[in-house]
């Protein structure tokens, strides 16, 4: 019950905040579902090159609509003392962070679904072949990277820096997934890269193998479960 | 039946002592002072007793239990009014109320919170829009939601205005009128001495005095003070004075048997003493006393 009323809060709060919702649906909402209309428009290969790049754009979307949103509204909520606060009622800090981890997944689905109609509408990208299987995937990317951005917490001193901070994530994730286009990586970096959680994702939508990808994003549950617990800050620094 | 239960209690924060080997004990149904200046330890102290802390040494018990270890049990009977805590600034005090609400077990109606609190006219207001002593206002409302066994208010009505304190006072005089059990920390030693029946005093981290009220300002001097005569010295008065402006100060166990002899060494010499203000010890006097013997 009292997890429902914390997924509950953060979910209003979300769509009551505008400037929020403008950065965070808006914007990767135009970039998934822009960038593979232009593709559609302007390259020879039409469809695919459509499909391949909104395939890529599904990291953005992890980035932005679980990733920076849940680690920005942490941590302004932890520098507001609302944490604290929330600490002060029978809630454990479990259900806090479920709640809010939760709510933030939801969101980061509803634009993939959102966002993969669209593509089909207006740029031709099929639909999944397999359903089941991307709902697995982009439901458990959600999960990880809604749980990631609340652990990176601990790393944004203070929450006018949460933008800031998270921007280099975002960027790394799109240039994995090859969400910017083809660009030329060093031969080692590229494992390196496979190793992220939202290339992950991508790599189960566009080959349809769900084991290794699910592999990769267990273990970074466990990372981030792992630095939540050792890390997490309910209140700012005070020093 | 003790209610809260502190021995030997210490914590520090990076590595600086904030509270040493502090020990009290609250009864059930009663209202207790913690009192000191600031960086006294006073909030360290609330902030383990309502488990938001760890303590590095000691033992404390809240209703029996450890607020740390327990805290999950220990929340389901306290409330809590932090010094410092915020709110979600575009939700209106109605819509805090409810959601504070959804995560209290069996919580007061929203209604009868804000009537308590005294906002019931306010419950349409956005939080951003309620002044400082409106928000200290709705901090007990949601304190006051769960109807706690144990209410830890730590400076509950910093920044209201007269009326509202007094209020407020009224409140948390009938909440332990029907047996909870009060913790308060504040600057105003009025508010203190007016609600709490005991109380500790703290200085570095170190309770300085403690018991309960009356016995404990019963046992500290009362005060005579009166303006100096012209062409009287100190030295000419039957009692030792300070002279503290223009005032001279005679301190006394008995200050209303201090009166007299002044009264009548005065009307003996033809001498009129105006000005003369006779009181017992208050809870600001022995404030002050402890605090000019730490320096």
């Amino acid at each position: 019950m009292s997890m429902a009323a914390t997924y509950r809060l953060g979910t209003r709060l979300f769509w009551r905040d505008k400037s929020m919702v403008f950065a965070s649906v808006i914007t990767p909402v135009g970039l998934a579902v822009g960038m593979p209309a232009l593709m559609r428009n302007v390259t020879s290969d039409g469809a695919a090159a459509a499909t391949h790049i909104f395939q890529g754009t599904l990291a953005l979307l992890l980035a932005i609509t679980a990733f920076m949103n849940v680690a920005v509204a942490l941590a302004g909520r932890r520098d507001q003392l609302i944490l604290k606060r929330l600490r002060a009622t029978r809630l454990t800090d479990a259900q806090i962070l479920t709640g809010q981890i939760a709510g933030t997944a939801t969101q980061a689905v509803a634009m993939i679904v959102l966002c993969t109609l669209a593509v089909h509408l207006v740029a031709d990208v099929p639909l999944p072949a397999n359903p089941l299987a991307f709902a697995t995937v982009t439901i458990a990317g959600s999960a990880v990277l809604s749980l990631l951005g609340a652990a990176y917490t601990a790393a944004i001193p203070r929450a006018e820096l949460a933008a800031a901070f998270t921007t280099p994530v975002f960027l790394v994730a799109g240039v994995s997934a090859g969400a910017m286009g083809s660009i030329p990586l060093p031969s080692w970096l590229r494992p390196v890269l496979d190793l992220l959680p939202t290339t992950a994702v991508v790599d189960a939508v566009r080959t349809g193998d769900l084991v290794v990808p699910l592999l990769v994003l267990a273990g970074w549950t466990l990372a981030g479960l792992a630095a939540i617990r050792l890390w997490f800050r309910w209140e700012p620094r005070r020093s | 039946m003790t209610a809260i239960d502190v021995t030997g209690l210490s914590k520090s924060h990076q590595g600086f002592p904030a509270v040493k080997d502090v020990s009290f004990e609250v009864a059930e149904g009663t209202i207790f002072a913690l009192l000191g200046r600031n960086g006294a330890g006073k909030t360290t102290t609330v902030e383990v007793l309502a488990g938001f802390q760890r303590a590095d040494g000691g033992t404390v018990r809240v209703l029996g239990l450890d607020p740390w270890a327990e805290r999950a049990a220990a929340r389901r009977r306290v409330g809590i009014m932090l010094q410092e805590a915020g709110f979600f600034p575009d939700l209106t005090v109605a819509r805090t109320v409810d959601t504070w609400r959804d995560f209290t077990a069996a919580p007061r109606p929203r209604d009868e919170a804000l009537e308590l609190a005294g906002l019931a006219g306010r419950s349409a207001t956005k939080v951003r829009q309620l002044s400082g002593g409106e928000k200290r206002r709705l901090d007990l409302a949601l304190a006051l939601l769960g109807r706690p066994d144990v209410l830890f208010l730590d400076e509950p009505t910093a920044g209201m205005d007269p009326e509202a304190r007094a209020t407020t006072w009224e409140v948390v005089r009938d909440l332990a009128g029907q047996g909870t059990t009060v913790l308060l920390t504040t600057h105003y030693l009025e508010e203190a001495q007016r609600l709490a029946s005991a109380l500790a005093i703290m200085d570095r981290g170190e309770i300085v005095a403690s018991g309960g009220m009356a016995e404990t300002l019963a046992a500290r001097s009362g005060r005579v003070a009166f303006r100096m005569p012209a062409r009287v010295r100190p030295a000419d008065l039957p009692l030792p004075v300070t002279l503290e402006g223009g005032s001279a100060v005679c301190r006394a166990e008995d200050p209303d048997l201090a009166a007299q002899t002044l009264l009548s060494w005065a009307a003996s010499r033809g001498v009129r003493l105006s000005g003369l203000e006779v009181r017992t010890a208050t809870l600001e006097d022995l404030f002050l006393d402890l605090s000019r013997s730490a320096r």
